[in-house]
């Protein structure tokens, strides 16, 4: 295992900031939990949020709802949730009901655990997923829903040696990474999270944990200290450095030595065009999904002049490798975004990587840019991922050198409400 | 308690924020924990701002709570230092609000000057986004309208146009194009590209006009009261009521012409209008006329919505386009009252208040109406169905925020809402055509996808949203709960046209219920033709 870096100089500041809560984990985990359900003992807030920011419209049956808290319920001293979660097995039949919190309910100092406690029965567990603003970003709460999974990963005897994948991927990209493990002479033991809450994997003292996520380190550190499972400390397996490394560190984990050195060399042939576009580009990213460290690192690889990497959480211990691969990158944990406005105008970088709430205005401010969520939705892991993440990057770069000049003053005339 | 699953309207925040993101000049700070600003991404992206909206959120972590810090001054420091705005909005989140910090003391020691300041703390768990932003808008008005002269020439004040709001470029555009016509001159626009200066001189104006039922109409009244100024509420949407508001614009202007010997203003001919100046100025009393749109008599609508759109939409099916109501209703409790008034002997039953989307798609699943105005829920309930319907208010999709010009408002309004009710029901004559010789060689695939062609993105994402709701969809499909049908049946099912194949069958079902059958058999079908009327 590599050792903690020391000297790894994170400057942390005050969080102002534009970024999502963990709520949004919703959005892809109960597409991939195919048999649960997503109940947030929430507010108004919560629910416009999920509708509007994640763009998530309710068909026929949704498997995520808000036991919504009116001003009636602000008094009572527990929520009652019986008659919602009885209407959510009559309607959906789900195997798992995951509870999340949010701010509101903390506020009240609502007893989720001993809520969901009393919520659960043998056939159907009501698991506590903390989630709310107060305490999460955006990505984080998927730590937390697998978190609360660790109960149902059946215990692995002590013998044979296997690898967990640590995060949720769609199933192509789990395919990719079991078959290139398999190949690797490594044998695989699931994916935590599997899609299906029965097929969870097991987890014991010769587990190894992968994490293919950079944002769960607290499932990670819960695994290895109940389960005595060992987890992978290297580069998370993005690009062909990534890939390279992951890959690498993983098979020596079961005593595999592997030499991937040309098949990154080729990955990088393969991505010539693009590394050749990235070249001493200035890129700056503001902090949104937590997926920061390991893309800066990849564009850095890349030869790309990173400015600054800005990221909500930044686990010394977790992000170790990362970190000492970002040598000399200006890193930014908890960032100021009105600091950061005033940076992009002083450094006019080639291309900034940021949240949906921000990208429009620095593309107004006549800067190319590209959403920090795309990163999560399209897959770009491993070796099969190598080319869509380098294209990420650069079709931004190509669409606008294949736009006509643009002239601000004209075309943007009365564009902005509050400049009309 | 209950479960929901989507909400019409807003949240208090988001009215707030509506209001100031219109403004210049005027910031609003979030007192609240992460992510609760997600609502610039509305902005930003439905709105397409080329500027960062002039919202910042000052972080409450759980930390903070437990050590009773606060960000809140300092937060306010640097949004001074970086924006210099003339005015900063505080508001609590809802989680905040029951924190009951002081926030006038909180961002007194941030060191502002008080009028550079304004905490609107409301309760979120009771106001929502209109009733908040209403209420702001009010709010500001009061702070800054200011006694002064009135301006020498007629004037008009235009109050309510919101960040988000419906049409609300293009709105504008129709509304200007005909008080320039009429030799009116806008004073000022507000909320919508308002600075302070602005709403101090709001005053000025001979005359407030304020269309819109839930923003806009407290301050319009506010300033009526305190500085009498006489205020028009009517929606200029349809023909028939522009031609009112226009006689209405012109004789509240004559009246303070009158008092201050400037003459009076005429309505001119109609033509001018027009947007090339020389024809009718609409299209829709001519083509409500013509033979094609006979077809429209019998076509049943139910429109559902918010309070304005809801009422004018209405009076415009019936009234200017002949069409039959089937029902109506709003989500806006709080106008329900002022709805149920206006629409009094346009409906068949009572007026549907409802904020639950499941109530008004399971009436339109009863109904299956030729057509639905509606929200951009009822436009998804709808394509289930496979029934027919044009967003007219919001909450809106995406396509409620094209580049072209597309009022609501005024005579280029009426034609764009003709226009759409056209394309959006199903044809006139060529539907006798299919109807009568079956798929008229229009049959697609027998299958779900087909049937509802459009699988799309939706709201403010673009593709990103794509990608989460694929899912969605497929469960929505898969949902329908129907009857047996025997092969036979099926066979002479697909002999109905195809695009009212889903209606057939959802009749033939209930039919089949209704006399006790398990399967749908030819006989069962050939009984339901009967007794249904084919």
């Amino acid at each position: 295992m590599m050792q903690v870096s020391g000297d790894v100089q994170i400057i942390k500041e005050d969080n102002v900031t534009h970024s999502f809560c963990g709520l949004a984990c919703v959005g892809w985990m109960y597409q991939k939990i195919k048999d649960s359900f997503f109940l947030i003992l929430g507010t108004h807030t919560c629910a416009h949020f999920l509708q509007n920011a994640l763009g998530m419209m309710i068909f026929a049956k949704p498997r995520f709802g808000i036991a919504l808290m009116e001003e009636g319920d602000l008094s009572k001293n527990e929520p009652t949730l019986e008659e919602i979660i009885r209407e959510i097995k009559a309607d959906h039949n789900p195997s798992v009901i995951f509870l999340l919190s949010s701010c509101t309910p903390e506020v009240m100092k609502v007893d989720f655990k001993g809520l969901a406690h009393h919520l659960s029965t043998p056939d159907v567990p009501v698991l506590f997923v903390p989630a709310s603003g107060l305490v999460y970003n955006f990505t984080q709460a998927e730590d937390s829903v697998l978190h609360a999974l660790v109960p149902f990963c059946p215990v692995a005897p002590a013998g044979q040696k296997s690898v967990v994948f640590l995060g949720s991927v769609n199933d192509a990209t789990a395919d990719d990474l079991r078959a290139e493990a398999e190949e690797l002479g490594i044998h695989v033991a699931g994916f935590l999270p599997e899609s299906r809450f029965d097929k969870m994997p097991a987890i014991g003292p010769d587990t190894v944990l992968a994490p293919i996520q950079p944002y769960l380190s607290r499932v990670a550190v819960k695994l290895e200290r109940e389960r005595g499972a060992r987890v992978l400390h290297s580069l998370f397996p993005f690009g062909p450095d990534g890939s390279r490394a992951f890959w690498e560190d993983l098979a020596r984990e079961f005593g595999i030595t592997v030499d991937l050195r040309d098949r990154e060399k080729a990955a990088w042939e393969k991505i010539r065009n693009q590394t050749a576009l990235l070249q001493g580009k200035k890129v700056f990213l503001t902090a949104d999904t937590m997926m920061e460290l390991p893309l800066a690192r990849f564009l850095k690889s890349a030869g790309a002049d990173v400015v600054e990497c800005s990221s909500a959480y930044i686990n010394k211990k977790f992000h170790a490798r990362e970190l000492e691969a970002l040598q000399g990158v200006r890193v930014v944990e908890q960032p100021n975004f009105h600091r950061q406005l005033e940076d992009v105008k002083r450094i006019q970088p080639d291309l900034i990587i940021t949240s949906l709430m921000t990208a429009n205005p620095f593309a107004g401010h006549g800067f190319v840019v590209k959403w920090s969520m795309e990163f999560m939705l399209m897959p770009i892991h491993s070796w099969s991922g190598v080319i869509p993440l380098a294209n990420l990057f650069v079709s931004p770069l190509h669409r606008r050198s294949n736009l006509p000049a643009f002239d601000k003053e004209v075309w943007l005339e009365g564009a902005m409400p509050s400049a009309e | 308690m209950r479960l929901a699953f989507w909400l019409y309207e807003g949240t208090a925040l988001h009215g707030i924020s509506r209001v100031t993101n219109s403004m210049k000049g005027v910031h609003t700070v979030y007192h609240a924990p992460q992510g609760d600003d997600y609502i610039t991404a509305t902005y930003s992206m439905l709105e397409r701002t080329p500027d960062f909206p002039g919202l910042s959120i000052s972080v409450v972590r759980g930390r903070d709570l437990a050590q009773g810090v606060s960000r809140l001054p300092s937060t306010l420091q640097q949004v001074d230092h970086h924006y210099h705005p003339d005015l900063t909005v505080i508001a609590p989140s809802c989680s905040t609000a029951l924190l009951q910090e002081d926030l006038h003391q909180l961002t007194a020691h941030s060191g502002l000057p008080p009028e550079k300041t304004l905490v609107y703390a409301l309760n979120p768990f009771r106001v929502s986004e209109n009733e908040a932003a209403d209420g702001l808008l009010t709010e500001l008005v009061k702070r800054y309208a200011a006694p002064q002269e009135k301006t020498a020439l007629p004037s008009v004040n235009l109050l309510g146009f919101t960040s988000l709001g419906f049409h609300l470029r293009a709105n504008l555009t129709s509304l200007r194009r005909m008080l320039q016509t009429l030799g009116v001159t806008v004073n000022v626009v507000a909320p919508w590209g308002a600075g302070i200066e602005d709403l101090k001189k709001l005053p000025a104006a001979w005359l407030n006009i304020a269309p819109y039922r839930e923003i806009g109409l407290t301050a319009a009244e506010y300033l009526a009261e305190t500085f009498a100024m006489p205020a028009i509420y009517q929606a200029p949407i349809g023909v028939e009521p522009t031609l009112a508001w226009l006689r209405s614009v012109i004789e509240k202007l004559n009246i303070t012409g009158a008092e201050r010997g400037v003459p009076p203003l005429t309505l001119p001919k109609l033509s001018a209008f027009s947007l090339d100046g020389l024809s009718a100025p609409s299209g829709v009393p001519w083509f409500a006329r013509t033979a094609d749109m006979e077809s429209f008599s019998n076509k049943r609508a139910f429109v559902f919505g918010d309070a304005t759109h809801t009422v004018a939409i209405v009076k415009f099916l019936r009234d200017e386009l002949g069409m039959k109501i089937i029902g109506a209703g709003t989500y806006m409790e709080r106008h329900a009252e002022w709805v149920r008034k206006e629409l009094e002997g346009y409906l068949p039953g009572p007026l549907v208040v409802t904020d639950r989307f499941q109530d008004v798609a399971k009436i339109i699943d009863d109904e299956m109406p030729d057509l639905v105005c509606g929200t951009q829920m009822e436009r998804h309930s709808c394509r289930k169905l496979d029934v027919p319907c044009m967003v007219i208010c919001p909450p809106t999709h995406i396509e409620n925020h094209l580049l072209g010009y597309y009022p609501f408002f005024g005579f280029d309004g009426s034609d764009v809402i003709a226009d759409r009710v056209y394309l959006s029901c199903k044809l006139g004559l060529e539907k006798h055509l299919i109807d009568f010789f079956g798929d008229a060689g229009l049959e697609y695939e027998e299958n779900g996808a087909s049937l509802s062609p459009e699988v799309e993105p939706v709201s403010a994402n673009g593709h990103v949203s794509s990608a989460v709701d694929v899912d969605v969809e497929q469960e929505a499909l898969a949902d329908d709960g129907e009857m047996k049908w025997t092969d036979d049946a099926e066979t002479m099912l697909k002999k109905v046209p195809f695009f009212v194949r889903k209606k057939v069958r959802k009749n033939t079902d209930n039919f089949a219920r209704s006399i006790g059958e398990a399967i749908v058999t030819v006989e069962v079908f050939r009984k339901a033709k009967e007794s249904l009327g084919g």
